[in-house]
């Protein structure tokens, strides 16, 4: 049975892996028609993969309510809005507008969907300002330098602040644009690239440890 | 069977929008924008009722597009066609559901086996021609084609800065001497990047902001029943309200904000 | 003094969120005005290369961007559709995630109303439909296209459409944008540009805009358009305002609310440290 539920995975990993691997390398009508191949199957699988994601909300608010856990009243509303975008999408078949016209699965899209979505985001906005207020200390040299490079990109980015620094610091001869164009490209990437480079060696090391066998944690336990 | 087809067409018959739908649906946009916005003041059952939504919503959303873009013609299209070679990846991307049954969980690293493997043996060749090689041509390539002085000084900046970070985060060797300067300037140019990241990320964060309250505004007019106003309003009033039970309940202690 | 500066420093925070709602609130309801002025470099190098490109050349549009990022990303979009459709060239609308679908039935209900009605479905450009695993997607379309993308949104077959004329794999096409609040962006430059040789250019949000230094560096992105800045910086191109001009313009007050906010927590740490 181990064969069954260990070694023939670990060793699809390691062939699908190695396959791949070589089909960059060695560029030709196998390894090409093996990759489409391969293209074409990943391309459903993944398809099914967001079937994770659902079930492991649904089991999750299935169990709080029927635990009858704190607020588990509200677990309700995950299966109503689920049902609030399937069923228009059923009755429309799948489609937000038909030709000019907005279905009702356009109109659960812009009014509920967008509107949910942007403003859960949207809130960071409020913390971001708070947070600024109370943990930003200039304590350091360190601290200064990311102050000043923020402070040069909050100024720079809108109107008010260009005009602002024109007419404060005109005098430089440089405008905040430059000076923000520079740190992005100068200062930003030698930082960025650092930090590139170190996940890109992390990304390597991970890809053969999994061709290999070595990593196995996405396997489950045994 | 054509009762079943009027029932059907009078029932897809409701789901038709109409003019009074759009205006409606300035009320239910201004309403679930204005229920989660409340979580700022404290937290209270709007907002609750809103967040759940929002992951039933998005889950949907996410269900339909997989089931009309994916499924329906990558899958049941073609084996409708008696392409049965579909069935392969099917069944690889089925058994992944078999993880949430502890007794055949072990189905699942077929699909995920596939899946890991594939990717592994693409992001090797990646990582080692865009983020690695290509990178540190990126940071030699200036001294060669600079056009002047100034365009030299920022490529040796550029190279010099990227060591630098390179040293901080190169922990085989014990940070002293010479490798500790190095890595303590690597930290200034790290500070200058996320500096300039966090001034980023504040325009970003506020043009979401934005992009709401502009939506509010729109459906604050007169065409929408000034929407965004009766349900603030109404909000308001079930904060004073449940401030007032509050007070009366427990002398007007509230959780701490 | 002491005790009112330390009180002033932990005021509640609501109050802080009610000077931002009005800040940003303000310039919505009556716009301040100012001109976008100062063009970022990188996204004047997008809108050059499109002006360079020869007629009917294909550009492909990834976007991958959904409700949450949308007043950042969509300006950008309809702006770099309203330029490549008007410039003549051929559009073909791809996506890798499907939060993204509602936003482009969006973009393709203002094409024939505003965007450019002049152009043709199927022959002047396509709606492909979502695909998911990005790396297969990317990879295959290095190879043949039409083995993933057989048919439109609409079910309708592709290989024979006149907007695809010519189109085999990516290295028939002129250019790449991925338009994207995700990582999308790297793995467009990592499985599709480097690997075929093939010009791609981004738009991101402004949070990720820094990372991609590197890749502009090099010449891995021949461009970038970030954030809402980036957007109104080619809509003024374009000489079309629209949303992402109107954003920037009421972004302003609240931004230098940010600054105000940092320099009074410091001078009051600075005097109570004093005091």
């Amino acid at each position: 049975m181990i064969l069954i539920k260990k070694h023939i995975p670990l060793f699809i990993c390691f062939l699908v892996g190695v396959l791949t691997l070589g089909s960059y390398y060695v560029p030709n009508v196998h390894s090409e028609n093996y990759l489409e191949l391969m293209n074409k199957w990943e391309n459903i699988v993944a398809g099914f993969a967001f079937l994770l994601g659902l079930m492991s909300l649904f089991t999750s608010h299935f169990h709080k309510i029927s635990r009858k856990a704190p607020g588990w009243g509200y677990s309700l509303f995950v299966y109503v809005g689920f049902l609030l975008v399937v069923v228009p999408a059923v009755v429309s078949g799948g489609k937000p507008m038909i030709g000019p016209d907005m279905t009702s699965l356009g109109w659960i899209y812009r009014f509920v969907f967008t509107s949910l979505s942007g403003t859960m985001f949207a809130v960071l906005a409020f913390y971001i300002v708070s947070t600024a207020y109370r943990a930003f200390r200039i304590k350091s040299p360190q601290a200064f330098v990311l102050f000043a490079a923020a402070f040069i990109v909050i100024l720079g980015r809108v109107p008010l602040g260009q005009m602002m620094w024109d007419g404060l610091l005109s005098w430089t001869g440089y405008q905040v644009t430059d000076v923000i164009e520079w740190l992005m490209s100068v200062p930003v990437v030698a930082g960025r690239r650092g930090i590139m480079i170190g996940i890109a060696i992390g990304g390597i090391v991970t890809a053969l440890k999994i061709i290999f066998g070595i990593e196995r944690q996405y396997m489950g336990k045994d | 069977m054509e009762f079943l087809a009027n029932l059907w067409n009078s029932f897809a018959g409701l789901f038709t929008v109409t003019p009074g739908w759009m205006t409606f649906g300035g009320w239910v946009a201004a309403g679930l924008t204005i229920c989660l916005f409340s979580f700022l003041y404290k937290d209270n059952p709007f907002f609750k009722v809103a967040e759940h939504l929002y992951l039933g919503v998005g889950m949907g959303w996410l269900f339909q597009v997989y089931l009309f873009q994916t499924w329906k013609p990558k899958v049941y299209a073609p084996l409708m066609e008696g392409q049965f070679s579909v069935l392969i990846p099917t069944l690889l991307g089925l058994s992944l559901v078999t993880q949430f049954f502890p007794r055949i969980s072990w189905i699942s690293r077929y699909g995920f086996t596939f899946i890991m493997g594939y990717g592994s043996g693409l992001v090797i060749p990646m990582e080692i021609s865009t983020n690695f090689l290509r990178q540190i041509g990126g940071s030699i390539s200036p001294f060669i084609g600079a056009t002047g002085p100034w365009d030299l000084f920022n490529g040796a900046l550029v190279a010099f800065g990227f060591i630098c970070v390179l040293f901080y985060f190169f922990f085989s060797v014990e940070h002293k001497g010479a490798v500790k300067k190095a890595s303590n300037i690597g930290i200034y140019f790290l500070m200058l990047y996320f500096g300039a990241a966090f001034g980023n990320t504040v325009m970003g964060r506020f043009s979401l902001l934005y992009g709401r309250f502009d939506d509010l505004y729109k459906y604050s007019d007169a065409s929408y029943f000034y929407a965004t106003h009766v349900v603030l309003g109404l909000l308001v009033a079930y904060f004073v309200l449940d401030k007032l039970v509050l007070s009366k309940k427990n002398g007007g202690q509230e959780p701490a904000h | 003094m002491k005790n009112a500066l330390e009180k002033f420093l932990k005021i509640d925070r609501r109050l802080i969120f009610l000077a931002l709602t009005v800040l940003l609130f303000a310039p919505i309801v009556k716009p301040l005005g100012l001109p976008n002025k100062n063009l970022g470099k990188d996204v004047v190098n997008i809108y050059n290369y499109i002006e360079n490109m020869p007629e009917r050349s294909f550009v492909m549009l990834s976007l991958d961007y959904d409700p949450a990022t949308r007043p950042e990303l969509h300006p950008q979009a309809v702006a770099v559709v309203k330029h490549a459709l008007r410039r003549n060239l051929r559009v073909g609308i791809f996506t890798l995630n499907a939060g993204a679908t509602g936003m482009i039935e969006d973009i393709a209900a203002r094409i024939p109303k505003d965007i450019a009605p002049d152009k043709v479905y199927g022959r002047d450009y396509v709606i492909m439909p979502f695909q998911p695993h990005p790396v297969a997607v990317m990879t295959q379309m290095g190879i043949n296209i039409y083995e993933i993308y057989d048919k439109d949104r609409n079910g309708n077959p592709t290989r024979d459409m006149e907007v695809m004329k010519g189109i085999k794999s990516v290295k028939d096409m002129g250019l790449g944008i991925c338009i994207t609040g995700t990582a999308m962006l790297d793995y467009y430059v990592a499985y599709l540009a480097d690997k075929n040789k093939f010009p791609m250019a981004g738009g991101v949000t402004a949070v990720s805009q820094p990372g991609y230094g590197p890749y502009l560096q090099t010449g891995q992105l021949k461009g970038l358009i970030g954030g809402m800045k980036g957007a109104a910086d080619y809509e003024s191109l374009i000489n079309d305002v629209e949303k992402g001009t109107s954003g920037i313009d009421a972004l302003s007050l609240a931004h230098v609310l940010v600054i105000v906010l940092i320099l009074t927590s410091n001078i009051i740490m600075l005097v109570l440290k004093y005091l």
